[in-house]
């Protein structure tokens, strides 16, 4: 299934390519051609191969070669499927068009490539290629199934297998396997006496009835190579022989162009030191198919966007990454900008390298509602817009930051953010509301004073007593295993997703079981127990509270060894813990020592991604080593500043807030209008579903109330202020309310859809709240203003502008059209109309 | 505990499985990077468009007895057999309850699966996500008609892909695929947005409608993320649906011939069921009766087998007769069998170990009986199977691949059923 996916986000790519490739082409007609990345041969300075010499040893044995050519500008292009290769000796090896180098016969060879009059050559030395080399099934075998898919989560690898025949998982158990294939079933499927007859081979090849169909071709070097393995008798290999301990991709880094190849060469290091060629059996997967695609042999295609590229490869639970960065390639007007906060240091640098170009200042009108929306979840009023734009202050922006940062609304609308990934949840059970009340509360107290970031984790990981005495210990209500304590203190504290790493090796990551079961061991000794409430009869089970202690003793299980598992942070050392000391303690002394390549950037990533609608690693909870920043510095710098100035998520937000990157327009210019991963202009977002109902409830003058909640004028009705998921909103959930069932961002959804416009367009709540005696509507009806200055002002309210002579032209013939007595209609209809543009809805 | 028709479910256990929360959301579906993968893989299968087939599953709540609808034992001692008998339907050798007359008729129809394997729990969620609720409550797996309004909400689509006409239980539940792919259930808010709110007239709308033009001066290729697009094209689908009414109307039965209504009287549900799917609909899905039988079993079935015969019937004639039988696909089944010993009062208690379930259409082998239970009707005899693996049945008819993923909240690749073991003999 993997193998089909992957093939269906290839095909995508390719789609989307060639239909990119003439649509952009036009558009970008100003540039220069695109036709082809091919230069010509007067372009070519010098010609080299990688590597520089060859020696294939086996007839399995092959070598990709990669011809570079470094141009007279001094760039460099990858020409391996562009240039002619000849051999010295036709009969010693044979090389494909795009390079691969396989051995026919032992010998010593030299092998030309040729473009135009430049030439490169490689020696080549092939030997014992008539000899049958031991075969090592794990290092040889395995492999095959994993690159054909055979051992895949959809096939044979998952837990059940497949039609009674399972694999270890992307072979990850080699053992395993063995003995599946060689013993299992009375060695059925392998045929000793006729090795071509085996069920493997004949299924595998489609000859007998196979339901994943044709996977090999018979006499394909994968099959060759399985065949001689039955032949030699199945051997398993010398528990000696070296084992794969790390993979190299060459190049492993190349600034290229839009509409270009790279073809990249994988190398399996081995425990003696040995080095071999994989490329054939490593995998290929792209992180963004806008960018890049790559095929079966590691052929990478370029897109026609700019920006940072990457591609992950794997081979035996090994993963590396070739990163491609992509200049846009048209010729750049001169531009200054000067850099503000640290912020514009490593953006500025990008676009110079990727050759984009930012957009204009954002208007001060655009910018105080975006500021308000982004920072407090709130419209700004009517005064504040006005005052604003009037204020000559030249740092009137940054006192405005400084201003929303130490507001009310911050504080809740970043504890919403929290409670969403803390999973403050009530799940119908009317009890837990004291608790969470109270840890949403905390959460919400904890933002306002800018309690340092390391000691409000530390308070929610290490929390003692029950959630009266401590509100964070209600997180633990449901954090019950120390597999959910893993995931969730990894996907919400460290920005990885480890989860896949609880039962087989993690496909995508270094991330063995051990790892996964040495974080796990933190948990082993938290203490759980209901106490009963004072005063209230013991047999009251409802009343009992969660209360969390240490245990002097306690171990988790490693599920992979069955033994009690070691504690052992991720890529940390192990840890000794004594029976007075709580290894939760342990674990955030590991998180937030400054060292710690997880903790800090996980925060800033994850606010940056707030503020600019994409993380610099996206999605923002999934950093590894496979899905690189697309901007390291900047998340580097942001981080080290954020540690440097004592973990405060206040600074953080005025450090982005203030930075000229996030105060630039949305509207694109010819540059960066395809631009969505360098920050080159603002990405509009649509409001999420709390601040808008919020902000519907401001414009039509018809607060809302929650069953529960206090009304006043603090407490109020703001959804953004609801301190857990129980509060039944419909408007909320069309627009994406998560449920809070999971620790990740995304579970709250920004998509538009068909549900949402007609609740906005069409639905009685709506039309309630703008008929609404003493609403907005009834007011403006009976203000004795003038109908013009009633209608700037609902523009200015709603979309933080005036409106244009047209709009106001047409608001006021509406008013007209109705006559006197019909004048609250008639401004339902405009704020109607208001709520409805896109502009409302999208902060921009 | 005896159930009365159309009012809570309650069950032994005495939990009310009200409808929890009432909320109607459709159309948020695949980005396009989604669109673009599904459209790749349908052109590589020679197929030229996306999945388009139907499904209408129809959930008998409480568990019906198996030995009394359609797999009886008249061989059986008379302790187990129980009162009523087989009759012979219009596909020899295949026989079903007296109380099913109309759908013998139809045998050839239909086919039934006597050989299920389920759980012991009183839940829709087996039998609509595959897994027990006691895992998909804390895995999330999607609910079948999710997966469909995942798979099927586009742009193009103006209508809900997925309905629910019993309200919301853990089996219609999205789980990980977003709470956008909740069914729309017709009641409540998602109802009354169908339908212009009473003081605003037709005039007043197209008014309103100018407004907006005039107002919006977002531009939109500001947004690359597509959302904003996305937003201009579902306002007008809304507007769209509102003015048209199609869904509405669907769900309005009075214009119905009065022959038809005849036909449906009582269990009118199922009129609406095809109704739905007529205008687009992907999924719907539908329950009858309470068949948690502990007592009076016979009683309670006397009542309730001939109102399931006729909608199941009619349903499935009505299917045919509109040429829709390759297109649209019907399941009937609840979440267990029943005790094959009658207690002592005259009931039947739950029976996990064995159960049988009614297909229908799809473009599936109709006519045929797959898989049998021992004599007594205690265990599978033959071709035991799960419920999973007839979802996983049901999707490869539909076009979706069983095995195909989506990723949960934690960033892993979910497989929509991991026993996904096909039955071939109804794919044929």
């Amino acid at each position: 299934m993997r193998i089909v996916y992957r093939f269906v986000m290839m095909l995508a790519a390719i789609t989307m390519f060639s239909e990119a490739n003439g649509a952009r082409a036009a558009e970008l007609s100003a540039g220069p051609a695109l036709a082809s990345y091919r230069p010509k041969p007067e372009q070519v300075a010098k010609l080299e191969i990688y590597p520089s010499q060859v020696r294939l040893r086996g007839w399995h044995d092959a070598a990709q070669l990669i011809v570079t050519a470094t141009l007279t500008d001094g760039r460099l292009q990858d020409l391996t499927g562009d240039v002619t290769y000849t051999v010295s000796q036709a009969n010693v090896v044979r090389v494909s068009p795009s390079g691969m180098v396989t051995p026919l016969n032992d010998g010593a060879v030299e092998i030309t490539a040729s473009f135009g009059p430049h030439q490169a050559r490689v020696q080549v030395l092939a030997e014992k290629v008539h000899e049958n080399l031991p075969i090592n099934f794990g290092n040889q075998i395995v492999p095959i199934f994993t690159k054909y898919g055979c051992n895949s989560g959809g096939c044979h690898g998952k837990i059940s297998g497949q039609n009674g025949f399972r694999l270890s998982l992307l072979g990850s158990d080699p053992e395993l396997d063995y003995m599946t294939l060689v013993k299992e079933s009375r060695g059925r499927r392998l045929f000793l006496a006729a090795p071509e007859k085996s069920l493997l081979l004949l299924k595998g090849t489609g000859q007998l009835p196979h339901g994943g169909g044709k996977r090999l071709e018979v006499g394909s070097d994968e099959y060759n190579m399985i065949l001689r393995w039955i032949v030699a008798g199945t051997p398993y290999g010398d528990p000696k022989d070296p084992v794969v301990v790390r993979i190299s991709v060459y190049p492993e880094r190349r600034v290229t162009t839009r509409y270009n190849r790279q073809q990249l060469a994988v190398y399996a290091h081995y425990s003696d030191g040995t080095v071999e060629d994989v490329t054939r059996r490593a995998q290929y997967e792209t992180n963004d198919v806008e960018m890049a695609s790559v095929d079966f042999t590691g052929l990478v295609t370029t897109m026609g966007q700019a920006g940072e590229a990457a591609i992950m490869i794997r081979y035996q639970g090994h993963v590396t990454v070739f990163r491609a960065t992509v200049p846009l390639g048209l010729p750049v007007p001169n531009y200054t900008f000067e850099p503000k906060t640290i912020v514009d240091h490593y953006t500025l640098a990008k676009w110079r390298q990727l050759g984009l170009m930012p957009s204009e200042p954002a208007s001060d009108e655009v910018f105080i509602r975006r500021a308000y929306l982004d920072i407090t979840g709130t419209l700004p009023s009517v005064e504040a817009v006005r005052a604003f734009l009037a204020d000559k202050d030249p740092k009137k922006r940054d006192k405005l930051i400084d201003r929303l940062v130490d507001s009310e609304e911050y504080a809740y609308y970043f504890a919403l953010k929290w409670a969403d990934i803390l999973k403050v949840k009530r799940r119908n059970i009317p009890q837990r509301a004291q608790g969470t009340f109270a840890f949403h509360s905390w959460i919400k107290d904890s933002l306002a004073q800018d309690k340092p970031y390391s000691q409000f984790v530390r308070e929610i990981l290490c929390a003692v007593g029950d959630d009266r005495q401590s509100p964070p210990v209600f997180w633990y209500t449901e954090i019950q295993t120390p597999e959910q304590f893993v995931d969730d203190v990894a996907q919400v504290f460290l920005g990885t997703r480890i989860n896949c790493a609880q039962c087989h090796h993690h496909p995508y990551e270094k991330y063995s079981q051990d790892d996964y079961w040495g974080m796990a061991a933190f948990y082993a000794r938290v203490g759980r127990k209901n106490v009963v409430s004072l005063g209230t009869p013991v047999q009251n089970q409802n009343q009992a509270r969660l209360a969390i202690f240490n245990r002097p003793t306690g171990t988790v299980t490693n599920k992979r060894t069955n033994q009690p598992a070691v504690m052992k942070p991720l890529d940390g050392n192990p840890v000794i813990c004594g029976p007075s000391e709580d290894p939760r303690a342990k674990l955030v002394d590991w998180m937030t020592d400054p060292k710690n390549p997880f903790f800090a950037r996980a925060v800033v990533n994850r606010y940056w991604a707030h503020f600019f609608g994409r993380g610099i690693v996206d999605p923002l909870d999934d950093m590894r080593e496979t899905n690189p920043p697309t901007n390291p510095e900047l998340l580097d710098a942001l981080a080290r500043d954020f540690i440097e100035h004592g973990f405060s998520l206040k600074h953080l937000v005025r450090t982005i807030c203030k930075s000229r990157t996030y105060q630039l327009s949305a509207v694109p210019n010819d540059f960066n209008k395809h631009d969505k991963q360098s920050y080159a202009r603002y990405y509009p977002k649509r409001m999420s579903a709390e601040v808008l109902f919020d902000a519907v409830s401001v414009v039509t003058g018809s607060p809302s109330t929650f069953p529960g909640m206090p009304s006043d004028r603090h407490g109020a009705s703001r959804a953004i202020m609801l301190p857990d998921e129980a509060f039944q909103s419909y408007f909320l959930d069309v627009f994406g309310r998560p449920q809070r069932l999971s620790a990740c961002e995304c579970e709250r959804v920004n998509e538009a859809n068909l549900a949402q416009v007609l609740h906005l367009l069409n639905s009685q709540e709506i039309h309630d709240k703008l008929s609404r005696p003493g609403g907005r509507a009834d007011r403006l009806a009976n203000d004795p203003r003038p109908d013009a200055e009633k209608i700037e002002e609902l523009f200015l309210l709603a979309l933080g502008r005036r409106p244009t002579p047209e709009q106001l032209q047409l608001a006021l013939q509406t008013i007209e059209r109705r006559g006197p007595q019909n004048k609250k209609q008639a401004y339902e209809d405009i704020i109607w109309a208001i709520i409805n543009t896109k502009e409302f809805l999208f902060i921009q | 505990m005896l159930t009365i028709w159309g009012a809570a479910q309650r069950f032994c256990d005495g939990i009310t499985r009200r409808n929890f929360l009432k909320i109607g959301a459709f159309g948020a579906g695949l980005t396009l990077a989604d669109l673009l993968r599904l459209r790749a893989a349908a052109k590589s299968a020679g197929k030229t468009s996306l999945p388009n087939k139907a499904a209408i599953m129809i959930y008998l709540p409480g568990g019906p007895s198996h030995m009394d609808t359609y797999d009886l034992k008249p061989n059986a001692p008379a302790e187990f057999r129980g009162e009523f008998k087989p009759i012979k339907t219009n596909v020899p050798g295949i026989e079903i309850c007296e109380y099913f007359p109309l759908q013998a008729k139809l045998m050839d129809k239909m086919a039934i699966i006597r050989s299920i394997v389920s759980v012991d729990e009183h839940s829709d969620s087996l039998v609509m996500t595959g897994y027990p609720e006691r895992i998909s409550r804390v895995t999330n797996h999607p609910s079948f008609g999710a997966v469909i309004s995942k798979l099927r909400s586009t742009v193009d689509n103006p209508v809900p892909a997925f309905v629910s006409l019993r309200g919301m239980s853990r089996g219609t539940e999205p789980g990980f695929l977003g709470i956008a792919h909740r069914p729309f259930t017709p009641s409540g808010p998602g109802l009354q947005n169908l339908r212009l709110p009473g003081a605003v007239s037709l005039e007043r709308f197209e008014d309103r409608r100018a407004l907006l033009h005039s107002f919006d001066s977002l531009r939109r290729e500001i947004d690359a993320s597509g959302t904003a697009e996305g937003m201009d094209a579902f306002t007008q689908k809304a507007i769209d649906m509102v003015l048209s009414g199609n869904v509405r109307r669907a769900l309005d039965l009075s214009t119905v011939d009065p022959a038809t209504r005849e036909r449906y009287k009582g269990v009118e549900q199922f009129l609406t069921a095809l109704r739905l799917i007529e205008v687009g609909v992907g999924c719907v899905t539908l329950s009858i009766g309470g068949w948690d039988t502990h007592s009076n079993n016979f009683t309670t079935l006397k009542r309730q087998l001939p109102q399931v015969d006729k909608g199941v019937a009619n349903l499935i004639q009505d299917l045919y007769d509109r040429g829709l039988d390759k297109d649209v696909l019907v399941v009937m089944w609840g979440e267990f069998g029943r005790t094959p010993k009658i207690n002592n009062s005259a009931g039947r208690d739950h029976w996990a170990p064995v159960m049988s379930a009614l297909v229908a259409g799809g473009g599936m082998k109709m006519g045929q009986v797959i898989g049998s239970s021992t004599e007594r009707g205690e265990r599978p005899k033959d071709r035991p199977c799960t419920v999973s693996q007839v979802l996983a049945t049901l999707y490869t008819a539909m076009g979706i691949d069983p095995g195909m993923t989506f990723l949960n909240g934690a960033g892993r690749p979910v497989h929509l059923l991991d026993d996904r073991q096909v039955l071939t003999e109804l794919l044929g």
